[in-house]
């Protein structure tokens, strides 16, 4: 019997092996859940990687940028499954110029791209999915990175974690009357497929990394998604029942030293 | 494999040639390759080294060395 026995989660953002959302889902599973993935934007990918977990998990594909896409969710999760307990949001993109230290020449268009896939797509997932989430009891999850301060070349993708943080308020204020809690953890430094596109010299995870390494009080493993898994696992278990609209901080505690 | 993640003719995958820029093999393939050789034959290829591999030669030196190095 683990923490999430007899739950159904729907995990958004499977890349790749280090993708923190692959760790969550494998140690969702060790923990008793059910989990059907989320693909996009290569199904066939996401599908040889469900493979790789502990147990069989659905795969269904999904843009959280089309409407389309987003109004069929519901239906094709509910093939799986009837009700949902949690969802992970894992989801950010910006376009190579909204990145990497051309903050200040950066056009609108590719700010849209940025924000509409990292800071509404919290919104589009969570409501699309809202039929089937479990009122009350139902728990989201979405991963963020320190978005109180301003970090070099993170640029954009800073803006639209600052949104997203105020988007996961503001679901947790409208959906708290039915009992549905909205949370985000604040993830250190790790070495994913997302963090090497940050830099321009692809070693953006590096970068911050190094910085992790001199200020976090309990030190910072930049190859080690455990500590991540672990939060969004108790976030979407029942023993955070009281807890809502909160940024959990696992970065070894570098946002809290100056 | 490379046809099967990519769709590019297995006839147009030769030694030589460099991944990405002759066969256009992207980066979310070169990830699915990775998967299927593990998946296949047991071979891992971490992702950092995925990077560093450019030509079908490097990625056949890197299958060689996983499979003698056991």
């Amino acid at each position: 019997m683990g923490i999430l026995s007899g739950k159904h989660l729907l995990v958004s953002g499977v890349l790749t092996k280090s993708s923190i959302a692959f760790h969550v889902a494998g140690l969702a599973q060790e923990q008793g859940a059910d989990v059907t993935l989320t693909a996009y934007p290569r199904v066939s990918l996401v599908e040889r990687l469900a493979r790789l977990l502990p147990r069989p998990a659905a795969v269904i594909p999904l843009d959280v940028t089309d409407p389309e896409s987003l109004a069929g969710l519901a239906e094709r999760v509910g093939r799986h499954t009837g009700t949902l307990d949690g969802v992970l949001h894992s989801i950010a993109y910006a376009p190579p110029a909204a990145l990497g230290g051309n903050f200040p020449g950066t056009g609108w268009p590719d700010v849209a791209a940025t924000l509409h896939a990292s800071t509404y797509s919290l919104h589009g997932l969570v409501t699309a999915v809202l039929p089937l989430l479990r009122s009350p009891g139902g728990s989201v999850v979405g991963l963020d990175f320190d978005a109180s301060v301003a970090w070099p070349e993170y640029d954009w993708m800073g803006v639209a974690k600052s949104g997203l943080e105020s988007c996961a308020r503001y679901l947790a204020f409208y959906l708290g009357a039915q009992g549905i809690r909205v949370n985000l953890v604040a993830a250190g430094p790790l070495r994913t497929m997302a963090a090497s596109n940050i830099s321009r010299d692809g070693d953006g995870a590096g970068d911050f990394a190094a910085l992790w390494h001199r200020r976090a009080p309990l030190g910072w493993d930049e190859t080690n998604a455990d500590p991540v898994a672990r939060a969004c696992v108790a976030l979407f278990s029942d023993w955070f029942p009281a807890t809502t609209g909160e940024i959990v901080h696992v970065d070894g505690g570098a946002h809290a030293v100056g | 494999m490379i046809q099967e993640v990519s769709g590019v003719p297995a006839a147009e995958v030769t030694s030589e040639k460099s991944i990405v820029d002759d066969l256009d093999v992207d980066s979310l393939s070169m990830v699915e390759i990775g998967i299927a050789l593990e998946d296949r034959l047991g071979v891992q290829i971490a992702e950092d080294r995925l990077r560093e591999i450019s030509t079908i030669n490097d990625l056949v030196d890197h299958i060689d060395h996983s499979l003698n190095g056991r």
